[in-house]
């Protein structure tokens, strides 16, 4: 769980799906500026155009194409996936080893030098983001970086600069106003609801569509930080730990007393001990 | 572009009309978007549901080659509900001129026409004037024989019913379209046209263009902000490209190249310079010899001299089509011993691909300078052949590409950007101006030892500097201009060696020097101004002239002259591209189309200064195929013309392989996808991109799809006269049958970025287009054919 | 005779059975070195999808309360001191100590960077806020404490006086200590779960996981010790002693109680969404409840079975087939989308798991074999021998009884 409370100053990018016209310049972007190898492709994976068919160790982000009918119109329509940058990211909530980090800055970067591969982080992430090195003998986890290392120098990540239409990136809280400015300027455009305010605890990715979240394939995600479901029952962790240790030691020495002083009781009433002492050898010799 | 991007977001109403801006053009999506945010609405009316479709208010889908249909019903609706601009109409175009009596219309064919010749005797297409030769014209519109009269009875046979008979349009979509677009009919409201290749890639290709102008002139949408007609230009400098002469028949700067007959300059000026009556207008081109004369210059400097006319007696004069096409077929009659192939990959971007590829081993050499190994210059190793049986020797020169070398770039919107060279190229690979200038060096070098006319090669005048390649700032200085002595403009005096200021201080004494008159202006005495870089926008419309440098003379939006009403105030106060400031008795705002006030001060000019007339031409004589636009059927068509009697473009020849609709029953049409770039040799090389589009596909409706049998994803041919090809079936709803005369007719689409070389190999679709092209370009008709297709291919 | 030799021939006195065991454990190896060499891609199953497959939900996520016995029966035997049970403690410490041993060498098959685990100890890596920091933390101490409880028998075989001695003293805080830090790493394991709060089906996610996964561990574990109890009568010679096995199922419904409210609780108050929407998992689910938690629980009220040898071990058997199904439902089939394509593993995921399972009982019944697991009751050590250690001669060593497996 992030210790910040305030994200209104991070980096967030705002994508309106509605200004995005499926050119995926971001996606070839992305890989031009994090040198990823292209993945080997037929025809199309998917409605559209779409390609690859998912993300992946060398996919950062990419463009789900939908193209169908409704209701008698066409629908051709794009979303873009990314890392969702989330204020309080399950990712790095999770890795044993601190391997992902929210930065000061927005992005959640990971550190692949401390990285285990343990994946746990893939598990966790409501987005499907974190994709691993299945071909390597070692393999660590690739997801999208935020564009950290020009972020850092104030640049604008790479898909972003890229995008002639769609992308938008600045203060969160200045991109949540202006979302929320255009959905009251064209509400016939769009569905309102800004996707990211509140999902996960809020993300530095934001999303405006028409259509339906759910049938541009977003995923359904919890409007709570995540990272706050594993710690209401970690977080008993260290009283649990000190609650059985000294249960348990109360009860043994309670236990152990009992018997000497059984013992001591025995040894005076004499005879009687004999006769346990008896009893538990033949017990002994039934096991022998 | 009559305007530029930028301006696109001043537009409330956009019809990208065979054009698919969002694919082809992303950029320009950012001003599509700027303006919806604005409330514009955007309009896309394509074969097929494209990206730029699915981002528009509106769509209509229309079949290949009708656009004249559908334009045309919307001239007929904005005709009959009097939805005009009338004011703009009556002064600023031809539509009070009378036309003389012998002109004539019927059936699709207007007078003069020879059957045989496939071509006009345009005499008829002429003005009626009076005896001084001055024409005559009826500024109410009533007569009959005015323009304005003649275009309403023309195109009266346009209803939205009979063109969506044609175009297959559903009749809703038409009207929702007209409706929407003829709105801003008059002052204060703005349409703009984006178009592209489904524009222009037809037999009639030129009158496609010309229908969307007329529109554009009814409404009054030429010269004002967001409005004109936008030509999305393809490659990234094909507009410098053009300005600089790229086509057969003319010299840079758009001056006409010589013919056969134009025995000397006097001759050749005689025929080229269009000569205007009414003193109001400007008529431009008056100015042919001081540009053709500094050009001259430019090219043979001191062997360029008054004694001998300036060295015309070098320009080499056009006997003939010299158009891709016919080098194409003249090819493969063996008519060539090598070819230059710099920049381009005919065997995949030329059409009857199958046809090129043969003629291309009839050469004895071919150069290729290209920054890959190209489908062209490994013509000899594509499938089917037997290398060891051709016997072409093939140069593959490596090029730098745009990032490897410094130089202009001239956008769509004509603006002259400077490039920096970012890094040296790999390996051997030398930029273009080397690759030409050693091959200069050399032909002069031989030419000096002897040959047939050396005089135009080794008299050239060649001032780049001594470095290892040209050096493109000398270039660039002398593409401007300078003066070769001492000269007086209107009491100025410029020094010999100083740099021409603009195109109108040129000079046709061979005083001045200028290697392109219309970038005149662009490497002045305060620098080269296509550097620029200032974000400067006094005007607030986005201008910024002081980024980089437009042709001509900085001016932002052409004929912007027309923005205002004859008094020189703008037609829309809320958005002046310039407005005449009284007092100072001058123009505000940008560069306006000359100097002189407005129109109906005593020495005003009229708007439209490249015109003889001086105004926009609803009727235009020039045209190989006709003063007005009509529809005919693409030269492959499944049904015949329900227009009129003439089925195809009378100014056109047929071709000899055509597929005919028994046989070849669907229609099919190409096109490009964001993901590729043209022949390929540039995307299909790069892996990330091949990821993206991975091979060649075809795009079919569910409906096609079904009864074929074909699934998404399965392997078909597609068949023409010409060939077949096989590709990957994509099912979608996005392309659908059209209702055409009351038939269903299915259609299929096609990318062609696809060939046998690279790293991803695919049929190219144009083993299937027709090599046949537009009466007036010959740009050929890939957008319209007719073809088969079936389940199954060898390749899977 | 070098030592391989001398190994090789000792291999061949092995029963047939022991063998094959010896082969599953080979071929596993193989199968390790094929993923060492060609990354977990071309090994297993796995994708982006199901990052955590068999290796995980059965190596880790189940064999981990597999190997509750050691410390259910120490609290039982030492903390509750309910001395009679203490023959159980030693082989149940056994087996736990394999089982946690062969969970960390799961895990570094499973790891992408085995050779980093290590990291997790080092202070400036130390998250909190992750149950895998904290569950490594646990394994890693708890196998290291099952390491020294197991140096017991290892002490006694070498006659080590000392550390024996050492050894005994630490008997019940190792206890305290191993139930203290079982406590937290089984309930972490389903803390594990409660974040993937969009993606495991509401019939398992719901807060009360880990104290789930707690109760059910326990029970579990005690079934174990049931279960391995009987068959190393069965099969290896050993004293029946189900009427001490008798207690333990005394134990066990009281636990499955507990476990079956909270479940229940659960399901009732703090589920969210739709529980029965979805055929297969509502099947698993009624089968992990009906025959894995209802059917055993029931048995155990019975006296009759509970009093029956063959019967507790099917009692146990079901309880122990409840937790795996359980631990897979979680880990695995709740956590597959709808639509979305399903995983099984492969040959050699599967191969390296039969060879872990192979090894747990390969190496059980060697230590059996080599050393005094069971005939050196601790309670007989420590109630009859005072502190005069030897070191045990060879003729006597000769004596110790080997384990000889019946033909079957
Ligand atoms: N990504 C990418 N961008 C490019 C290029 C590229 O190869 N790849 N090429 C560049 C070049 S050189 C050029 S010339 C431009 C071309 O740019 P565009 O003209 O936009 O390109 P096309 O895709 O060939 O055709 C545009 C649309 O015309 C439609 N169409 C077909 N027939 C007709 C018709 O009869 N009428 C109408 N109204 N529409 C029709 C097609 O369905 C298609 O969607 O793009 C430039 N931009
Ligand atoms: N069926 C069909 N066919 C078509 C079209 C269509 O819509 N449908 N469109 C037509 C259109 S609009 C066009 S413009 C043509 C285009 O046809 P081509 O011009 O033949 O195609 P390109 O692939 O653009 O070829 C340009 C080549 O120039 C190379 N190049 C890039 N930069 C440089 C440089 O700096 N120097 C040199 N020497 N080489 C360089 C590239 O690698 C590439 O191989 O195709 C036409 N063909
Ligand atoms: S989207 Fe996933 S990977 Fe990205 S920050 Fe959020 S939890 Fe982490
Ligand atoms: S795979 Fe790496 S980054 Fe992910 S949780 Fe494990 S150690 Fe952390
Ligand atoms: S932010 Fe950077 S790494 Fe992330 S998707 Fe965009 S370009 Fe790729
Ligand atoms: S670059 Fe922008 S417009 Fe293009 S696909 Fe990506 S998000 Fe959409
Ligand atoms: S490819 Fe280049 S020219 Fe074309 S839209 Fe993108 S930036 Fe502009
Ligand atoms: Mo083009």
């Amino acid at each position: 769980m992030s210790a910040r409370t305030d994200f209104s100053r991070d980096k967030a990018f705002l994508i309106d799906m509605t200004k995005c016209t499926g050119c995926r310049g971001c996606q070839v972007a992305c890989k031009q500026w994090n040198q990823l190898k292209a993945e080997n492709t037929t025809f199309f994976t998917g409605e559209g155009y779409q390609n690859p068919p998912a993300m992946s160790e060398h996919t950062f982000t990419r463009i789900k194409f939908r193209d169908y009918q409704k209701n008698g119109q066409n629908e051709f329509a794009f979303y873009k996936e990314m890392c969702m940058h989330c204020n309080d990211p399950a990712c790095a909530s999770v890795c044993p080893v601190g391997a992902f980090q929210k930065t000061a800055e927005g992005p959640v970067v990971y550190l692949d030098d401390k990285c285990i591969g343990c994946r746990f982080c893939m598990i966790a992430c409501p987005f499907g983001v974190p994709k691993y090195e299945w071909s390597k003998a070692f393999p660590l986890v690739r997801k999208c970086t935020g564009c950290y290392s020009r972020v850092q120098e104030g640049l604008k990540p790479a898909c972003a600069t890229t995008c002639p239409t769609a992308i938008t990136y600045g203060p969160r809280e200045e991109m949540i106003k202006e979302a929320e400015r255009r959905l009251a300027a064209h509400p016939d455009r769009y569905l309102q609801k800004v996707y990211g305010k509140e999902e996960a605890g809020g993300t530095s990715v934001i999303y405006l569509t028409a259509l339906p979240f759910d049938e541009l394939g977003f995923k359904p995600v919890t409007m709570r930080a995540l990272p706050s479901y594993t710690w209401q029952a970690l977080r008993l962790v260290p009283g649990i730990f000190l609650t059985v240790g000294g249960t348990l030691s109360a009860v043994s020495w309670f236990q152990h007393r009992k018997e000497k002083v059984k013992q001591a009781e025995t040894e005076s009433k004499g005879a009687a001990c004999c006769a346990a002492a008896e009893a538990a050898e033949t017990s002994k010799e039934d096991h022998q | 572009m009559t305007n530029h991007w930028n301006d696109i977001q001043h537009a409330d109403v956009i019809l990208a009309i065979g054009s698919n801006p969002a694919e082809n053009h992303p950029i320009s999506f950012k001003y599509i978007e700027k303006a919806m945010d604005q409330g514009a609405k955007l309009i896309s009316v394509d074969p097929r549901f494209t990206r730029t479709s699915s981002k528009a208010d509106i769509y209509a889908q229309l079949r290949p080659g009708t656009d004249i249909s559908f334009i045309g019903g919307m001239i007929n609706y904005a005709l009959q509900n009097d939805l005009i601009h009338r004011d703009y109409v009556v002064h600023y175009t031809n539509a009070s001129f009378l036309i003389d009596d012998g002109f004539a219309y019927e059936e699709g064919i207007f007078s003069g026409y020879s059957a045989e010749t496939f071509s006009y005797d345009k005499s008829s297409w002429k003005y009626r004037s009076d005896p001084q030769g001055n024409p005559l014209r009826d500024p109410t519109l009533q007569d009959p024989r005015c323009v304005y009269q003649l275009m309403k009875a023309h195109f009266a046979a346009y209803t939205p019913e009979k063109i969506c008979e044609i175009t297959g349009t559903a009749i809703q979509d038409f009207m929702a379209v007209a409706r929407t677009f003829c709105a801003t009919a008059g002052p204060g409201r703005a349409a703009t046209i984006m178009y592209a290749m489904g524009t222009t890639q037809h037999t009639y290709g030129t009158q496609n263009v010309r229908s969307y102008a007329m529109l554009q002139l009814l409404l009054g949408n030429i010269g004002i902000a967001g409005g004109g007609i936008n030509a999305l230009r393809g490659e990234a400098n094909v507009q410098g490209s053009t300005d600089y002469a790229l086509l057969y028949h003319i010299l840079p700067g758009y001056l006409k190249s010589p013919e056969y007959g134009d025995l000397d300059l006097a001759d050749y000026f005689a025929k080229t310079i269009p000569r205007a009556t009414d003193p109001k207008s400007v008529n431009w081109w008056s100015n042919t010899p001081k540009y053709l004369v500094s050009l001259l210059k430019a090219w043979w400097g001191e062997n360029a001299t008054a004694a001998n006319d300036y060295g015309y007696a070098y320009l080499p004069k056009r006997s003939g089509n010299y158009s891709f096409l016919m080098l194409m077929e003249r090819l493969q009659q063996g008519g060539f011993d090598g070819l230059f192939c710099m920049g381009t990959n005919p065997i995949v971007g030329g059409p009857d691909s199958l046809a090129i590829g043969q003629g291309l081993g009839k050469l004895k050499w071919m150069v290729a300078a290209d920054l890959w190994e190209t489908d062209t210059s490994v013509f000899w190793q594509r499938p089917g052949v037997d290398p060891k049986e051709i016997q072409t020797e093939v140069f593959l020169l490596p090029a730098a590409s745009s990032v490897e070398k410094q130089g202009s770039i001239s956008n769509s919107g004509r603006w002259a950007q400077w490039r920096y060279k970012a890094v040296d190229p790999p390996g051997e690979a030398e930029s273009d101006a080397f690759i030409i200038d050693q091959l200069y060096r050399r032909l002069k070098n031989l030419y000096a030892k002897g040959g047939v006319f050396p005089e135009p090669i080794v008299n050239l005048s060649w001032n780049y500097g001594s470095g290892h390649e040209p050096d493109i700032d000398l270039v660039a200085r002398e593409i401007n201009g300078y003066f070769l002595r001492d000269v007086e403009i209107k009491g100025k005096l410029y020094r010999a060696g100083e740099q021409v200021p603009a195109f109108a201080a040129l000079q046709d004494d061979g005083s001045t020097v200028s290697g392109n008159w219309l970038y005149c202006g662009s490497v002045t005495e305060d620098g080269n101004l296509m550097q620029r870089r200032g974000k400067e926008d006094p005007t607030g419309l986005e201008m910024y002239h002081q980024w980089s440098w437009c042709w001509p003379v900085n001016r932002r939006i052409l004929y912007n002259r027309a923005s205002v009403d004859p008094g020189g105030r703008p037609w829309n106060p809320k958005k002046v591209v310039i407005a005449w400031n009284e007092a100072a008795a001058k123009w505000e705002g940008d560069v306006p189309d000359g100097p002189w006030p407005p129109m109906n001060k005593p020495d005003g000019r009229y708007p439209f200064i490249m015109t003889a007339e001086g105004l926009g031409r609803l009727f235009a004589a020039g045209l190989a195929d006709g003063p007005f636009p009509v529809h005919y059927e693409p030269m492959e068509s499944p049904t015949i013309n329900l227009m009129c009697k003439q089925q195809t473009n009378p100014a056109v020849r047929p071709p000899a392989k055509l597929s005919n609709p028994e046989q070849f029953p669907y229609i099919g049409t190409t096109y490009r996808v964001s993901e590729h770039w043209q022949a390929g040799a540039m995307t299909r090389n790069l892996s990330w991109l091949v990821e993206l589009v991975p091979d060649m596909f075809v795009e079919m409706s569910e409906g096609l799809a079904s009864w074929k049998g074909i699934r998404n994803g399965d392997m078909v041919t597609i068949s023409s006269e010409r060939g077949a090809i096989q590709a990957r079936a994509l099912v979608t709803s996005r392309i659908k049958p059209l209702r055409i005369g009351g038939k269903m007719v299915e259609q299929v689409g096609l990318p062609w970025h696809f060939g046998f070389a690279g790293l991803a190999k695919g049929d190219s679709a144009n083993v299937l287009t027709a090599a046949v092209g537009c009466a007036n370009t010959t740009i050929p008709e890939y957008k319209a054919f007719l073809c088969n297709i079936e389940k199954g291919g060898t390749q899977g | 005779m070098t030592a391989a030799r001398y190994v090789l021939h000792e291999i061949q006195s092995y029963h047939r059975f022991i063998k094959f065991l010896i082969f599953l454990v080979a071929l596993a190896a193989v199968g390790s070195t094929i993923r060492f060499i060609f990354g977990l891609g071309a090994t297993t199953n796995l994708n982006d999808t199901y990052p955590w497959g068999l290796w995980i939900s059965f190596d880790v996520v189940t064999a981990v309360p597999l190997a509750a016995g050691a410390f259910t029966i120490g609290v039982v035997a030492h903390i509750f001191h309910i001395k009679k049970l203490e023959p159980l403690v030693r082989p149940a410490i056994v087996t736990g100590f394999l089982g946690y041993s062969l969970v960390c060498v799961g895990l570094m098959l499973d790891l992408g960077q085995p050779h980093r685990g290590i990291y997790v100890l080092f202070p400036w890596n130390w998250n909190v806020h992750s149950p895998m920091f904290e569950v490594s933390m646990c394994v890693m101490a708890y196998t290291t404490v099952l390491f020294l409880e197991f140096l017991h028998p290892v002490s006694e075989r070498f006659g080590w006086h000392i550390p024996l001695r050492l050894l005994r003293n630490l008997q019940i805080p190792f206890a305290i200590l191993a139930a203290m830090i079982s406590t937290l790493h089984q309930s972490t394991l389903g803390t594990f779960f409660l974040i993937a709060v969009d993606k495991l089906h509401p019939l398992w996610y719901n807060p009360l996981l880990p104290l789930q996964f707690w109760l059910s561990a326990i029970f579990t574990g005690l079934s174990i010790v049931i279960l391995e109890a009987s068959l190393v009568h069965r099969f290896m010679g050993q004293p029946n002693e189900s009427d001490l096995l008798a207690t333990l199922t005394r134990i066990i419904p009281w636990v499955m109680g507990c476990y079956m409210m909270v479940k229940l609780v659960a399901l009732l108050t703090f589920s969210e969404g739709a529980l029965f929407d979805r055929p297969v998992l509502t099947t698993l689910f009624v089968v992990e409840v009906a025959v894995g938690l209802l059917l055993p629980f029931w048995m155990f009220l019975q006296s009759r079975i509970r009093t029956d040898k063959s019967m507790q071990l099917r009692a146990a058997s079901l309880v122990i087939f409840g937790l795996v199904l359980n631990r897979f439902n979680v880990s695995m089939f709740g956590m597959i989308q709808p639509g979305q394509q399903i995983y099984a593993p492969n040959v050699l995921e599967s191969v390296v798991t039969v060879g872990i399972i192979a090894a747990h009982i390969l190496f059980f019944v060697l230590m059996a074999k080599y050393f005094p697991i069971f005939e050196h009751h601790p309670e007989a050590v420590d109630a009859t021998i005072p502190d005069t250690f030897r070191r045990v001669g060879k003729e006597e060593l000769k004596a110790i009884p080997v384990t000889v497996l019946p033909d079957p």
